[in-house]
Formats: structure tokens, C-alpha cells, sequence
């Protein structure tokens, strides 16, 4: 006898929509690519708005009541949920909402940009997508771990889709060390299914909580160090960030904004999980600050010698998440909040940064600050939202930016950190000046005679509304910072059992 | 003393074929030869797994007719990480291909297999 359950009916919508389209555009003729890309991306933005909360249970193990040999999806009975399961909650919520705009314009602007091999670059796109809703929803270690590695595979695939030299050369060193870390993934999942008996995340925190963990605390080691290993290389976390930053600067810019998002939902949800599983062990908090700390710096101080645009904006793509890593690491109340927060709104101001940086290859895609000039006397509707984006990017109000990296400096004061505060101050001061020597360069200095081609270049109009609608998102959420923080309380007081 | 069984030398098999997999892929200069190496890995993690689900004198865990649900439990090898190795098989040839792919692209562009020489750094 079997209980009857209530699977969430979205849930696995947002994964099948997207592999089933990424399936069919792969083998249609171009004319036909672009209304089933556009109309897949639209009916995935609309299942994430519509969506209500609740779980699916994907072939799950239902429990054996071993007194009445009956099977029940009920998880008060015994406590554990002994189940593969996905979650759709007011996190999950949040992150898909905005990672499903990012993919609306990305594939409209993939239709109108790329001439060759429409199809299959789409389809990346499309399961980019899927890895990321995966991550996000999933509550057990296996269906983690496969979104992961599909992940890094499609990364590999969309970077190397831009057919440069440099690009292959990055996809290859990110599918090389992807290899390592996704079988040290799997050896993690391994050792704590060995050890508690679960796979499912909250199964086997709830074993962990009720057992001495003392005799086990060698191979929870062992799981968390490749846990931060798969963490690193998914997020792009120093000491490993060159390869990510490689992948970021070598791709599509329309394409780095669907990656980043990728990123950061990749470091929310495995750093949440790590701080599940593994918080209860000595320095687990200390290792996570002190990746995000590194990470922070390494980064912007790489921004700032980049003579090129799109690598600049990699560069702090990779400082910024250091931010959200270091709110996570911190474990905290306010911590988690503004890690999260800064994730939403990191990858807000960053696709305003990136979709400028698109609008530079309309104008000779020359992304270089010393082969690009005067970029604003051709278009100032760009350079004035490259600069608001900059200014966001920055943490200067009334952007979004600056709610989070407040929120993260009052966390880290109150944890006794006040010279991680003062460093999240430093980075946001030098995030301005790497933009700012940027932004002068390409768009405000005075264009070479010789060289300078003054003809009026027209903007596809999709990218002029995807930058004003996430410029204003960027201004709302700035001042009315409760519309995402309403999403992300309930999750951090879930996590922290508050 | 520890009892020296199958599953131990399931999990020392595998261990070493890690080590040397990791080893290979981080010190070995020849592309074709590092992914070699990732397929050894692969497997080390594959032989893990099938290690951690053995059980002595176990069965396939299918639940066959007639079969009761507690002898079935008692017999079966674990099932989950079956599925597991089954997963990363396909995993690895996916990987395998692409990375196949990628190294024959840069070969056409390079002339060599080197990665010291491919993936040297270039001027942005």
C-alpha cells in the first residue's frame, strides 16, 4: 500500500522544457529555431512566476514501515524523507525568476547575433539553464551531484562555442579540472551516503545531528574538502578562479550572463548545503571566509590590470563572489541574508554590465580600452547604462548592490570581523575604479581621427530593453530592498532552524 | 588485525586508481594521455561505489515474483550505488567526448599534443 502524494507539478516542468527544447532546436533549420527558443524561454519565465511552493518526489525510495510491510511518503513517520527529491521554495522561487529573464534575452539576442550553428549554441544555453533550476531545487546529494557536472560540461560547450583559440584553450582547461572535481564530487557523495546511509541532503544533516559524530569526523573531512574543491570550480573561487575568469572573458558576453548566474546559484546552493552537512565540524566556517576572502581580493586586484573590457568584468564577476561566499561562510543570520542577497543582486548588476559589453560588439566588437574609443558620443544610452551599472556593481544607493554589501558589513561587525568590513569597503571602492578606468577608456575618451568611424550603428531594440529592465530592477530592489529579502528570510530561518 | 576482504581491496583498488588518475591529469604534459588519465580516475570513483554497495553473497537488486521484501532486503547488494556508477559512466563518456573533441581542435591549430606548449599563456 501507497500513500498518495502531492508532487509539485512545476518542478519538473522547469527541467524538462528546457532539455526537450534544447533537444528539438538542436535539429531544426534556423527559421524554425528562433519562435520554439523564444516561446520555450517565455513559458519557463511564466512557470517561474506562477509557480507555488511544494516538492517533487523524482523516483524516490518511499519508506518501509517494517511492522505493517506498507510503504508511506510520509517523512513524520520515521523521521527521515528517504527519498531523491527536488524543492521549490521561495529561494528556489527568486533565483529561477531572475536566471529565466537572463535566459529570455540571452536567447533572443543569441537569434539576432549568431548567423552559424544557431541550434546547437541554443541548446547549451537551454541545459545551462536546466543545471542551474536543477541545483537550486535539489535536496539530495545524487541529483547534485549530475546537475554539477552537467553544468561544467555545458559551460565547457558554450565557452568553447565563441571559436576562438582562446576560448577552446579555456574550455579545455575548465573541462580538464571539471573532470577532477566532479569525481571528487562523486567520492563525497559516496563517503556520506557510506556513512550516514542517505542521499537525501536533510536525511543525512538529521543523521549526522543525532549520532556522535567524533569517530566520523575524518571522512566528513574528506567529503568537505571535495565539496569545496567542486564549490571552487564551480563558483570560480580563488585559488582556482583563472579557469572560470577564462571561461567568463572568452565567451559570449550574452552568454557570461547566463554563466554567472549559473555561478552564483551553483556557490548559494552547494555553500548552503556544505553548511548543512558540514557546520557542525571546527573550521568548516573558517575555511569557507577565508576562500571568499582571497577570492575577493584576487579578483578585483585582476580587474584592475585587464586592458579589456569583457575581462574585466570576469575578473569582478570573481571578486563579487567572494561576497556571497563570504555571507554564507559567515553562517550567520544576517550573513546568510546578505550572501544571498548579494548573489541576486550580483548577478542583476553584472548582466547590465555584460549586456553593455554585447552592445560593444555592434560597434566593431572591439571590447579592448585601447582599441575602442568614443563609444559615447556614438551611443550615449549605453555609456550611461554602462556607468549606472558600474555605479551598481560599486555598492553606491540607490542600487541594489549597496543593500546587500551593507547587510554584509553589518554581519561581519557583529561576528568580529571588522577587518573583513573594511576589506568589502575596499573591494567595492576598487570595483569602481576598474570600471571607471574601463568605462573612460572605451566610451569617454576622445576618439582617435584617423581611426574614428562615426557611422549611427542601431542597437537591436531587445538589447535596449533588457538593459532598462534590469537598471530598473537594480533601482527598485536598491530602494525597496524587501521585494527579495521577503524570498530569502524564510529560507535563512529554515536553514538555521530559527 | 583487520580482515583483508573483498570490499577492502575493492576500496585500495579504487584509491590508487584516483591517486594515479589525479596524478596523471595534473603532471602528465600529452593531452591524450591526461584524459587517459581522467578515465582512470573515473573508474577508481566507478569501483568505489560498486565497493561501498557490495554485500557477500549479495543478489542483483531486482525484486523478482515471489520474492519476499525482507528476503529481498537481506540479499540484495545496495541499489543506490548501482545507479550511481551507472550515472557516471555516461558522465565519463560524456566528458571523455568532449574533452576528445576539444584537444582535436586545438591539435589542427597547434601542430602538438603539449599542453605546456597549447596552453601556454597568450596576450589578450
Amino acid at each position: 500500500m501507497i500513500e498518495s502524494i502531492s508532487n509539485l507539478w512545476s518542478i519538473p516542468l522547469l527541467v524538462i522544457i528546457p532539455m526537450l527544447t534544447a533537444i528539438i532546436v538542436n535539429f531544426l533549420y534556423d527559421k524554425a529555431i528562433k519562435p520554439i527558443a523564444i516561446s520555450s524561454a517565455i513559458v519557463i519565465l511564466i512557470i517561474s512566476i506562477i509557480s507555488p511552493y511544494g516538492y517533487h518526489w523524482f523516483c524516490g525510495h518511499p519508506a518501509l514501515n517494517p511492522e505493517t510491510l506498507t510503504f508511506t511518503f510520509n517523512p513524520n513517520i520515521f523521521g527521515y524523507k528517504l527519498s531523491l527529491e527536488f524543492i521549490f521554495g521561495p529561494l528556489q522561487h527568486i533565483m529561477i525568476f531572475i536566471s529565466s529573464l537572463i535566459l529570455l534575452f540571452c536567447v533572443i539576442l543569441s537569434t539576432i547575433g549568431l548567423t552559424k550553428h544557431q541550434g546547437p549554441y541554443i541548446a547549451l544555453l537551454f541545459l545551462l539553464f536546466m543545471s542551474s533550476a536543477i541545483v537550486i531545487m535539489v535536496n539530495d546529494l545524487y541529483h547534485l551531484w549530475i546537475a554539477v557536472e552537467i553544468g561544467s560540461l555545458i559551460v565547457v560547450g558554450v565557452a568553447a562555442a565563441s571559436g576562438t583559440s582562446i576560448s577552446h584553450k579555456a574550455a579545455l582547461k575548465y573541462g580538464l579540472f571539471s573532470a577532477i572535481s566532479g569525481a571528487g564530487l562523486a567520492v563525497s557523495l559516496a563517503l556520506i551516503l557510506g556513512l550516514t546511509g542517505f542521499a537525501n541532503i536533510s536525511d543525512a544533516i538529521m543523521y549526522l545531528k543525532q549520532f556522535n559524530i567524533g569517530e566520523m569526523s575524518t571522512v566528513l573531512y574528506i567529503a568537505f574538502g571535495f565539496f569545496v574543491l567542486s564549490w571552487m570550480y564551480a563558483g570560480g573561487l580563488a585559488p582556482i578562479h583563472p579557469l572560470k575568469s577564462e571561461v567568463y572573458g572568452a565567451s559570449y558576453p550574452h552568454a557570461t550572463t547566463l554563466l554567472q548566474a549559473q555561478s552564483k546559484l551553483m556557490l548559494v546552493a552547494i555553500g548552503i548545503i556544505m553548511l548543512r552537512l558540514f557546520g557542525m565540524l571546527p573550521f568548516v566556517k573558517e575555511v569557507m571566509i577565508f576562500l571568499s576572502v582571497i577570492t575577493m581580493m584576487i579578483g578585483v586586484i585582476m580587474a584592475l590590470i585587464q586592458i579589456d573590457f569583457r575581462w574585466i568584468i570576469a575578473y569582478l564577476i570573481i571578486s563579487h563572489s567572494g561576497f556571497v561566499t563570504l555571507g554564507i561562510g559567515l553562517g550567520t543570520y544576517e550573513g546568510l541574508i546578505g550572501g544571498i542577497f548579494q548573489a541576486v543582486n550580483d548577478i542583476i548588476y553584472m548582466t547590465i554590465l555584460l549586456l553593455c559589453c554585447e552592445a560593444l560588439f555592434y560597434f566593431g566588437g572591439k571590447t579592448s580600452t585601447k582599441e575602442a574609443y568614443g563609444i559615447a558620443k556614438k551611443s550615449p544610452f549605453i555609456a550611461t547604462a554602462t556607468i549606472l551599472g558600474a555605479i551598481a556593481a560599486s555598492g553606491i544607493p540607490p542600487f541594489n548592490g549597496f543593500q546587500s554589501e551593507i547587510i554584509l558589513i553589518q554581519a561581519c561587525l557583529k561576528e568580529g570581523f571588522p577587518e573583513i568590513a573594511v576589506l568589502i569597503l575596499m573591494v567595492s571602492v576598487t570595483t569602481f575604479i576598474a570600471l571607471l578606468r574601463g568605462i573612460y577608456r572605451i566610451f569617454l575618451k576622445p576618439p582617435e581621427l584617423q581611426s574614428y568611424d562615426d557611422s549611427n550603428v542601431d542597437l537591436p531594440k531587445v538589447l535596449i530593453i533588457g538593459i532598462i529592465i534590469f537598471i530598473v530592477l537594480s533601482i527598485i530592489i536598491g530602494i525597496y530592498p524587501d521585494i527579495v529579502l521577503r524570498f530569502i528570510i524564510p529560507v535563512v530561518k529554515e536553514v538555521l532552524s530559527i | 588485525m583487520i580482515e583483508v576482504t573483498i570490499q577492502l581491496l575493492g576500496f585500495i583498488a579504487a584509491a590508487i586508481l584516483i591517486v594515479v588518475g589525479i596524478g596523471g591529469m595534473l603532471f602528465l604534459d600529452n593531452l591524450i594521455k591526461k584524459i587517459i588519465a581522467f578515465t582512470l580516475l573515473s573508474d577508481g570513483v566507478n569501483l568505489l561505489l560498486v565497493a561501498l554497495a557490495y554485500r557477500e553473497g549479495g543478489i542483483v537488486p531486482i525484486l523478482l515474483p515471489g520474492m519476499s521484501i525482507s528476503d529481498f532486503t537481506s540479499r540484495a547488494i545496495l541499489v543506490f550505488p548501482a545507479g550511481i556508477v551507472l550515472t557516471n559512466i555516461v558522465i565519463g563518456v560524456s566528458t571523455t567526448a568532449i574533452l576528445v573533441a576539444l584537444v582535436i581542435m586545438l591539435y589542427r591549430r597547434y601542430g602538438t599534443l603539449k599542453a605546456s606548449v597549447i596552453l601556454k599563456g597568450e596576450r589578450r
